[in-house]
């Protein structure tokens, strides 16, 4: 095998020579039978610079410059076309014109504007944009103003505001609080990729990157939703594709634009203790309900006296979320853009400062923040260069850096890794609150430095201490930096001069990722307090201290530092495509074909094989047909390798067709032009691909990974154990034969525009088929032997469908009045339709997953609790040790006992399947006041008992009492089968958390919950000083404004934001208050 | 303009896999690699010398808190929840992963292609290794499933479904399978392991002889020989699989395989273990003590024809051990491992009988308290007043149990002498009583006999001197030649008591015709085949005690769902002074039922994925 590095010089010297080819093209065209042309290019207020004017059949001759001047040599007979993004094109016939005296024909242009101030009719598709009137495919597009919000990350935006998108916001922590998000729902399943692909000029973009842009920043937001939109992406498309383009400079006078913002924000909800002597008192009952002879916990002596709360130092009473908690955190946010230039050279300029708190408190005696605090700073560059008057140069440099600094995170069970804040938040709830206060007074030793935590030991000649939160929390803080920097440069050139309509254009761009952590942190020393018998009085003893009788790991007064995590990637790209676009008379024709190269390297990638590259490359095209635009067809198509699968399976052609009917463009539609303004059918087919399936370390299929030196699996001989050797485990066998994922779409769709183009309609009904769906092969049986996961196929199908429609309304009642309205709605339901599945015998069919929605949990239906031991013993086997007032499970398939295959498919699927969204702005004068409503249904999540079980001790932890269990439990005094809570118990009950090991929970219909909510998601009242006044202070705009996220919502269920479904312990989503201003100068 | 040129190198850019990206085929290149691919098949030997021996804690030898100091997935089999869908300690996927990688091992170690730096005679020595182990894996599998499919040559990764569907073969297919590979693999293996730095725990001939004879036993068994419960365990094609008619013949094997077993071991210089002198000068009570307690613990002795250095006992010494001071930390000896009353009393009395049956001492009452005396002070501290049952009983008892008042002599004796050493004190308030969070003793008892003499502690911590765990020691296979002999050719056959009495010997008791005739209650009961057999189980069981081998022995035996219908009994731990602490308290009601418990279920889904298999019966 050859080096695959001569590739890259091939292709590097191949682009070469493209761009120097481009760039050499010196145009000069003949100077007889001509006339001079010049003028000024005005909006009607003023002159607008940048406009290009043109020969319509191809040739540009240049662009206006600050003042809207231009000056051109043409020949007679031509048409000239001034074009200006977010403008109509004018278009003016040089005939037999009369030069004036100074031979220059005066040709002065007034344009009009687009749709308001923004632009609306130019669509960003794949590879290029497109006419909004003339698109075939299923896109939706967001004018970035309403991605605005109180806010520091864009994508906990777009939930109900994208039709077509199913988003939902589990964690409101800084620097995890990104939205999960899907076009059109979840299409397939398995451990490959089923997100949207992200491209953000063009780059390749992760959820993060996504999350720091700023809404001031976006030109352009489009998804791609079917196949004839995604199909140009082939082997990458079948999730979606985002496609965002950012500003760019327009000529002229240089503007500025600044937005300051200061947000105040709080949990949306905490979840709810009990009080400290219900504590107790349940504590107690817990012990003595499952074991008559059972110790209690709390003596009669404790409550009383916490209950007097006369010595909280011996008798303490915690509410740890009051403690670690504070009730508000204050944010800013800062965005300063700048654009301008002239005529050879465009820039916008862009920087951006986020500062975005926790809400957990600081201990003074520290001189550290444990607190959290993410900065984001952001700088953009977009210069866009007319190198000749046929070459466009573009050049963007972005760099986006995170500064973290917060609570020391964790990692859980299954070893993944747990946020700073999440950490706290969980430690609230998994602490004991009446064991030891917080922290103790500095007076009880004067001379020690450190803070004097409170501590108790997890148990009776236990050698490990209780967690305490306050101490979890403080101890330390982890600082975690990350960069992005991503140079990007593209070349444009226009052919027109070898014939009209015909362009090219290459880019490339260098993306660099790096990331690090530190964590540095103290041990901290816990303290008991106990009554010296002497003096009769509270003293202090040090239960940590490393002495003989120290417990659990011994306090430091001095910061640890370990060493964190330091990733690093690099991802390469390359494209260079063709354009042709011309339109004769009636006939509207333009192609595209593109090609790609793109490699992506990672650092620290943990195996030889996920340290190869990973490279796509492919061919694409677009072509394009319109009559009279009227009939509008479309042929897309990618053709696509991946260098995951073996030879022979590595290249998949992704073709996709769509028609389109403007059918009131036709002649008899006329008459309906008062009413339907613009009313347009349209339809798709197609194919594209998802290369991302199985698992990250899965990196090539086609080998067997093979680790020839496993520890697990070696062996000592010897005497002395002298002699050992590391043995053999296989994680994969090679398969030649695994290939990508496939999905046919068809998309149907509506795009309408009524009474006077005030309201608009856009209505897409999508069937999508997955199939090559990865999976493991399931007859398999354990009797082969075979090491690592089950070898997989290419065996599973599914299809999900949905509808997605969008309505708009803008009108104006009177000078004073006007009025926007917005709403969107999505629903995508999946069904499997095919899996790889073992054959159930006819009382267990149930168990089939074919048949249903790739997100569909599977678990036991839980009756109610058992009434009482004799009902326990005449019922069913279930698990584990269990009795009265523990969950009775519904025995489905008859054989007498409760077994994993009693579970049949409960609820709905945990990914929602409708979100949408509703909301309009209203304006009066200079006022304005916004509103938007948020709701998502049809989706269950499930509520981990083993996270809320109170009392149970589990290592350190040890659980509160949520006021929902106090309040409804199953008690011997009170026998309610339906109570929320089970019988208590000291010890975790395996019957009632299906818990059967490190990575086995199973869930049972006691503790689903419905998932629908509704909720006022932003909020904003503004004002903008008049342009007479601000003009005055050499301001065009200055607008203030109050606007609020997440102020309400309507749930069944309270006992968190239930927008986090099953991760509701952890940082609470946030509602934000906020203040803010732009100024535009 | 040449874009669609840049095309042409397509496949070639996405070659980025460079050539030498480890793959199975780098395995057997070389020697080294081909080596570490033998000690893979090692690692699959189960971890016996641990609490993850299943023999230990799946029966009712050895009780422990629940979920408390450590949670074993085999004590949920002692509680009985043992289940279809989440069949514990079930080694179905492991054990057919191992003969996986025994068939690839093989397969590949007898091409002489492969592995080409390698010597002949290695060679041959290890594929002695990997058919033994392939053998062994499958024994082990048998010995919990009954008839399991034979897994002779591996299938590809692209099987079809029907050629994954592989039966069950008959109990009798297994045995031979499995002795036929055991009798391939001797000749190869090497009598004695000569290179003892590196090598010592490698099989040698001795093992698989060894093995071979236990493999017979169990095939003679009354479980696997003409089990009726099992007339209609037929495969789907009607295949029986356990045959229904008793041979002797298998007894008769079975005996053969032993003798040859004792005789190659002898061979090899292995030998019942004796302490050799120390520096302190002992009573001989405690030397005997020491013979009986480092016959297991002493590292490498000549009577552990088996030891296994994979799975040494610094944990299974830490759950055992006791404090024995009020300086010591229960963390640093936790004393879980609690043996039951029964097991307690099962032992013989001084007089080398069962405690009802010594017509000389009478044990009817246990909780009858007495103090002990000046000579039992060995054994039992001097004046202290404990249970009936702990005085008069033969030294194996004293070696392998403490309990609350004995004597557990070790090297760190603060006395440095076997006088004033330490003794064990386990009422509540004591500093080995159950008052720990997690780790406490549930029964009273205390295993003596798993704990290394030079095992140390202090205030600030506690070593211990781990031992390869003996998988096999010759009293083993004594005990096996006596069992078969009597079963094949019935109690007037001498050679049977010269092994008995080799045993009993040793733990300084008379022979078995002495003790019974003079001390017994039933003085003829050694002359009949059953009563005989009933003394064999007895030394057998008492013998190999907290060894991981009674769960085994009482399913072969057919006598599990005796033993483990009984209620798991011990001293009340709450109890804080004499008259509380010697109260009997039921700890656990054990519930077996028979047949379905003497053999694992396959799980619920393993006999829907696999149509041609069929699930083991009563589950």
């Amino acid at each position: 095998m050859r080096k695959p590095t001569i590739y890259h010089k091939y292709y590097f010297n191949s682009l070469f020579m493209l761009i120097l080819c481009m760039c050499s093209i010196q145009f000069i065209s003949a100077q007889t039978g001509q006339v001079r042309v010049e003028g000024t290019v005005s909006d009607g207020t003023g002159p607008l610079a940048g406009v290009t004017v043109s020969i319509k059949e191809g040739t540009n001759l240049g662009i206006t410059d600050a003042n809207g001047r231009y000056s051109i040599d043409v020949a007679v007979n031509v048409t000239l076309v001034y074009n200006y993004v977010g403008y109509d094109r004018i278009e003016k016939r040089i005939t037999a014109v009369t030069p004036n005296a100074q031979k220059v024909y005066v040709l002065n242009v007034v344009m009009e504007q687009l749709g308001g101030e923004e632009i609306e009719d130019v669509v960003v598709v794949g590879f290029g944009t497109q006419k909004k009137g003339s698109l075939v495919s299923s896109i939706t597009t967001i004018n970035p103003k309403e991605l605005k919000g109180p806010t520091s990350n864009l994508t906990t935006m777009m939930a109900g505001r994208i039709s077509g998108m199913i988003a939902y916001q589990q964690s409101g922590e800084p620097g995890a609080d990104n939205a999960d998000f899907f076009i059109r729902g979840l299409g397939s399943f398995g451990a490959g990729k089923v997100d949207p692909l992200i491209l953000v000029d063009g780059i390749e973009s992760s959820p993060t990157d996504m999350a720091r842009l700023q809404p001031d920043d976006i030109e352009a937001f489009s998804v791609l939703k079917d196949a004839t939109a995604a199909a140009v992406y082939g082997a990458r498309g079948a999730n979606g594709v985002i496609l965002i383009t950012t500003k760019t400079g327009a000529a002229g006078k240089t503007k500025f634009s600044f937005r300051a913002e200061n947000r105040m924000s709080s949990n949306t909800r905490n979840f709810q203790f009990a009080d400290n002597i219900r504590y107790m008192e349940l504590a107690n009952e817990a012990a003595l309900t499952r074991n008559p002879l059972a110790i209690l916990p709390y003596i009669q002596t404790k409550i009383d006296r916490t209950a007097a709360g006369d010595d909280p130092l011996l008798y303490p009473n915690n509410n740890w979320i009051d403690m670690l908690i504070k009730d508000y955190t204050f944010n800013q946010g800062y965005n300063i853009n700048a654009s301008g230039g002239g005529e050879r050279a465009r820039y916008y300029v862009a920087g951006t400062y986020n500062i975005d708190n926790g809400v957990l408190k600081v201990d003074g005696r520290n001189n550290f923040n444990n607190n959290i605090k993410l900065k984001n700073y952001s700088i953009r560059t977009n210069v866009d260069l007319k190198l000749t008057p046929t070459t466009d140069a573009a050049i963007k440099v972005y760099g986006q850096f995170d500064d973290y600094s917060g609570p020391v995170g964790s990692y859980d069970e299954n070893n993944n890794r747990i946020h700073g804040g999440q950490h706290i938040f969980r430690s609230a709830i998994w602490s004991n609150p009446v064991m030891f206060p917080a922290v103790y007074p500095a007076s009880f030793s004067p001379y020690t430095e450190h803070p004097l935590f409170g501590g108790a030991v997890s148990g009776l000649g236990s050698t490990s201490l209780l967690t305490n939160p306050y101490a979890e929390m403080v101890r330390g803080y982890e600082v975690y930096k990350t960069s992005t920097l991503q140079p990007q440069l593209e070349l444009k050139q226009d052919f027109s001069f070898i014939t009209p309509g015909l362009s090219a254009r290459a880019m490339g761009y260098l993306k660099r990722y790096s990331y690090f952590n530190v964590v540095r942190q103290y041990n901290p020393f816990y303290y008991r307090s106990y009554l010296n018998p002497v003096t009769g009085e509270i003293d202090l003893s040090v239960l940590n201290d490393g002495g003989p009788n120290s417990i659990g790991v011994t306090g430091s007064e001095y910061l640890n530092y370990s060493e964190g995590d330091k990733n690093l990637d690099s991802r390469m790209h390359m494209e260079a495509s063709v354009n042709y676009a011309q339109r004769f008379g009636k006939h509207d024709v333009s192609g595209m074909l593109i090609t790609i190269l793109s490699s992506y390297q990672t650092g620290n990638a943990g195996s030889v094989q996920s340290s190869l590259e990973q490279r796509n490359q492919g061919l694409s095209g677009r072509f394009t047909y319109g009559y009279d635009d009227r009939y509008l067809a479309e042929f897309n198509f990618g053709y696509n390798g991946s260098e995951r699968f073996a030879s022979g399976y590595r290249f998949g052609f992704f073709p996709s067709f769509g028609l389109a009917y403007r059918v009131s463009n036709e002649k008899f539609f006329e008459s309906l032009h008062n009413t339907i303004n613009d009313l347009k059918f349209r339809g798709s087919f197609g194919w594209v691909g998802n290369d991302q399936i199985g698992r990250r370390e899965d990196r090539f299929f086609y080998l067997s990974e093979v680790n020839l030196n496993d520890g697990a699996y070696g062996a000592v001989f010897g005497e002395n154990s002298f002699y050992y050797r590391p043995g053999v485990s296989i994680s994969r066998y090679a398969n030649n034969l695994i290939t990508w994922e496939k999905s046919r779409q068809i998309n149907l769709g509506m795009d309408m525009s009524l009474f006077n183009n005030s309201t608009e309609i856009i209505v897409d009904a999508f069937h999508q088929k997955r199939y090559n769906i990865l999976e493991p092969r399931s007859f398999l049986s354990p009797t082969m032997g075979l090491m690592g996961g089950t070898p997989q196929a290419n065996t599973a199908e599914a299809e999900s469908k949905g509808l997605d429609a969008s309505i708009n309304y803008n009108k104006s009642f009177s000078q004073a009045w006007w009025a926007t309205l917005r709403a969107n709605f999505t629903f995508a339901t999946s069904k499997i339709l095919k899996r790889d599945e073992l054959d159930y015998p006819e009382n267990m069919s149930y168990l089939y997953r074919t048949g249903h929605s790739v997100a569909q949990t599977f678990g036991l239906i839980a009756e109610r609790l058992f009434v009482d031991d004799v009902e326990v013993a005449n019922s069913p086997q279930q698990f584990g040790t269990y009795m009265g007032g523990d969950i009775k499970y519904r025995d489905m398939n008859g054989d007498g006992s409760i077994t994993l295959n009693d579970m049949v498919p409960i609820g709905w699927p945990t990914t929602p399947e409708i979100t949408y969204g509703f909301g309009g702005t209203v304006g009066y004068k200079d006022f304005d006041l916004s509103l938007f409503f948020q709701g998502s249904a049809r989706s269950s999540f499930f509520i981990n008992p083993e996270n809320i079980s109170p009392f149970v001790l589990n290592g350190g932890a040890q659980n509160g009492l949520l006021s929902v269990v106090e309040e409804s439990h199953w008690s011997e005094d009170n026998r309610d089968a339906y109570a929320f809570w089970p019988r208590l118990s000291p010890q975790f009950v395996q019957n009632n958390t299906l818990r059967f090991g490190p990575n086995e929970q199973y869930q049972s219909t006691w503790w689903m919950r419905d998932g629908t909510f509704l909720r006022l998601k932003n909020v904003e009242i503004g004002y903008n000083l008049p342009t007479e006044k601000s003009r005055r202070f050499g301001v065009n705009r200055f607008r203030m404004y109050l606007s609020g996220s997440n102020l309400w919502v309507w749930s069944k269920f309270k006992m968190w934001d239930v927008e986090m479904g099953g991760k509701g312990l952890g940082y609470p989503v946030q509602s934000v208050y906020n203040v803010g201003i732009l100024v535009d100068f | 303009m040449g874009i669609l040129g840049m095309n042409q190198s397509c496949d070639s850019y996405l070659d980025v896999v460079p050539d030498n990206v480890s793959t199975i085929d780098h395995a057997f290149k070389l020697r080294n690699e081909a080596e570490k691919y033998l000690f893979t098949l090692y690692s699959y030997l189960p971890s016996n010398g641990s609490v993850a021996n299943i023999g230990m804690l799946a029966g009712d030898e050895i009780w422990i808190p629940y979920q408390t100091s450590i949670y074993s997935n085999a004590f949920e089999i002692a509680r009985g929840n043992q289940s279809v869908s989440n069949a514990y300690v079930g080694s179905w996927n492991s054990m057919y992963q191992a003969i996986r990688h025994c068939n690839i091992f093989l397969e590949n170690a007898n091409d002489p292609t492969k592995i080409r730096d390698i010597s002949d005679a290695e060679r041959r020595r290890w594929i002695g290794e990997a058919e033994f182990l392939k053998a062994y894996y499958h024994f082990l599998l048998v010995r919990m499933y009954g008839p399991v499919p034979l897994i002779q040559t591996n299938l590809g990764i692209d099987a079809t479904k029907e050629e994954v569907a592989i039966p069950r073969n008959s109990v009798d297919e297994c045995i031979a399978y499995i002795v036929e590979l055991l009798d391939a693999s001797a000749d190869k293996l090497p009598m004695i392991i000569t290179d003892r730095t590196l090598e010592l725990g490698r099989l040698t001939r001795p093992i698989a002889k060894a093995v071979k004879a236990k493999v017979l036993l169990t095939a003679a068994s009354p479980l696997f020989n003409g089990n009726s419960d099992y007339a209609n365990y037929t495969n789907k094609d009607g295949k029986l699989l356990f045959d229904q008619e008793f041979k002797n013949e298998k007894w008769v094997q079975a005996a053969a395989a032993a003798k040859e077993a004792i005789d190659i071991a002898e061979e090899a210089g292995h030998k019942l273990f004796t302490m050799p002198p120390t520096s302190f000068s002992l009573s001989e009570q405690t030397m005997l003590e020491l013979d009986l307690r480092q016959a297991i613990t002493e590292r490498w002795n000549e009577e552990h024809i088996w030891a296994n250095p994979n799975s040494t006992t610094a944990d299974l010494q830490l759950q055992a051990m006791a404090p024995l001071h009020v300086d010591h930390n229960h963390n640093n000896a936790r004393k879980i491992l609690s043996p039951p009353l029964k097991v307690a009393r099962q032992f013989y009395t001084k007089n080398g009988v069962p405690i009802n049956e010594d017509r000389t001492l009478s044990f009817r009452d246990d909780t009858q308290l007495r103090i002990a005396t000046h000579e039992e002070r060995f054994h039992i501290a001097e004046g202290f007043e404990t249970s009936r049952l702990h005085f008069d009983r033969e030294p194996r008892f004293y070696a392998s149990l403490a309990f609350d008042g004995a004597v557990w002599y070790k090297y760190d004796s603060p006395s440095n002498s076997d006088e004033n050493t330490f003794v064990l004190r386990s009422k509540r308030t004591d500093y080995a009583g159950s008052t720990h969070a997690f780790h406490f003793n549930v029964t009273g008892y205390f295993i003596k006999k798993l704990v290394d003499w030079n095992q140390t502690m202090s205030s600030s911590g506690a070593s211990y001197r781990v031992y390869p765990w003996p998988e096999i020691r010759l009293a083993d296979v004594y005990l096996m030649y006596a069992e078969a002999l009597n079963e094949a050719y019935g109690a007037d056959n001498d050679e049977v008591f010269v092994y008995l009495d080799k045993i009993r010997g040793r733990a300084g008791l008379e022979g078995v015709k002495e003790s019974w005739t003079t001390y017994s209650t039933n003085p003829s009961k050694f002359t009949t085949k059953e009563g005989l057999r009933e003394i064999i189980h007895q030394e057998r069981l008492i013998e190999l005690a907290f060894e991981g081998h009674r769960l085994w022995d009482l399913k072969r035996w057919k006598k599990s769902a005796i033993y483990l219908n009984a209620p798991i009994t011990g001293w009340n731990m709450a109890g804080e002074n004499a008259i509380s602490y010697y109260q009997i308290n039921t700890v656990y009601q054990q519930r077996f039922v028979a047949p379905r418990d003497y053999f694992w279920p396959l799980s619920e889904n393993a006999v829907i994925q696999n149509k041609n298999l069929v699930q083991s019966p009563g589950w």
